[in-house]
């Protein structure tokens, strides 16, 4: 449950999908569940180069299953946090 | 369960209107019935008159004047889905999806899904539905949302337990079972093999490093003329 609590507190801050299939979609972090689906508000592809179609849409719904990234606010990353958390985690704690 | 859309014939009629058969026995239900939408696979045509069936395993399209004619696509497939209102994505408003196909290696786009004008669904990689009130799509949009939620990723049998060794200080934590402070700063001196308490475990480490010929330095091995092992 760590990135879903993690991910929870971004939720407002702009970020950068970027899904299995390449295609990268920018927008505000509407909601995340504990799955880790993602919907994104105000979304704008990345590069249209591979989904010309897709344009701006509003909102969008990402299926946790086909994320490879989530780019993220620089100031949104406490790496020291995630690094503890981590290993609590991987302790089974 | 196969990747990607596929056709689907498999109706029933009740009460004068068709209905999509559904796993019931698996506990399938029907979430959501829309009249009046038409579907647009990848870059063809769109096909209309048909009414969109919402389930809570997969999404069906069936045509009203084709019996014959139908469409599903199971919500382990749907990538993603949002509301297109932006004319030029496409001419009318509608629910945008990526579908995840078998073989994503060398997908261009929809277009190359056609062959000698037969579609090969197991190819198309963006669906459009197209209600004929775009005021409906707002709740087709959720329905999609609390549906996809319904169908997370199934669990593998074996993937739920990483048990993964960071270092032997983790196996002294776990002979300890509390939530003590992970001892990686503190004991610099440890290293891989020495126990601070749970010997068995230590010992695994330890039987691991020193008979496992994999663990023999690289030079070692090249100058082993018999060796052809890497």
């Amino acid at each position: 449950m760590l990135f879903f609590s993690y991910f929870k507190e971004l939720v407002g801050r702009e970020v950068t999908v970027e899904l299995k299939n390449d295609l990268a979609i920018r927008g505000t972090l509407h909601s995340v569940d504990q799955y880790l689906n993602i919907k994104l508000e105000n979304t704008r592809v990345v590069d249209q180069d591979k989904y010309p179609h897709m344009m701006s849409v509003r909102n969008c719904f990402i299926r946790g299953s086909v994320v490879r990234y989530v780019q993220l606010p620089p100031d949104g990353v406490d790496v020291e946090l995630l690094h503890d958390a981590t290993r609590r985690e991987a302790r089974g704690g | 369960m196969v990747a990607g859309i596929k056709e689907f014939t498999a109706r029933v009629e009740r009460n004068g209107v068709d209905e999509p058969v559904l796993d019931a026995v698996n506990g399938e239900e029907l979430m959501h019935v829309q009249p009046g939408v038409s579907i647009v696979l990848g870059n063809q045509p769109s096909e209309f008159p048909g009414t969109l069936y919402i389930s809570t395993k997969q999404v069906i399209w069936l045509s009203d004047t084709d019996k014959a004619k139908g469409y599903a696509v199971d919500f382990l497939s749907i990538s993603l889905h949002a509301v297109s209102r932006d004319p030029e994505a496409y001419t009318s408003p509608c629910l945008y999806t990526q579908i995840e196909t078998e073989d994503d290696e060398d997908e261009s786009d929809g277009s190359d899904s056609e062959c000698n004008g037969d579609l090969d669904l197991s190819k198309v990689t963006e669906i459009r539905l197209v209600p004929s009130d775009p005021n409906q799509l707002d709740s087709l949009f959720e329905v999609f949302c609390e549906c996809a939620e319904l169908n997370p990723e199934p669990i593998q049998e074996g993937e739920e337990e990483h048990n993964w060794i960071f270092s032997a200080d983790q196996l002294e934590d776990e002979a300890v079972g509390d939530d003590s402070e992970w001892p990686v700063l503190q004991n610099p001196s440890n290293s891989i093999g020495q126990s601070n308490g749970d010997h068995d475990l230590a010992r695994t480490v330890l039987e691991l490093q020193i008979n496992d010929q994999r663990f023999e330095d690289a030079e070692e091995m090249e100058h082993e003329t018999n060796n052809g092992r890497h």
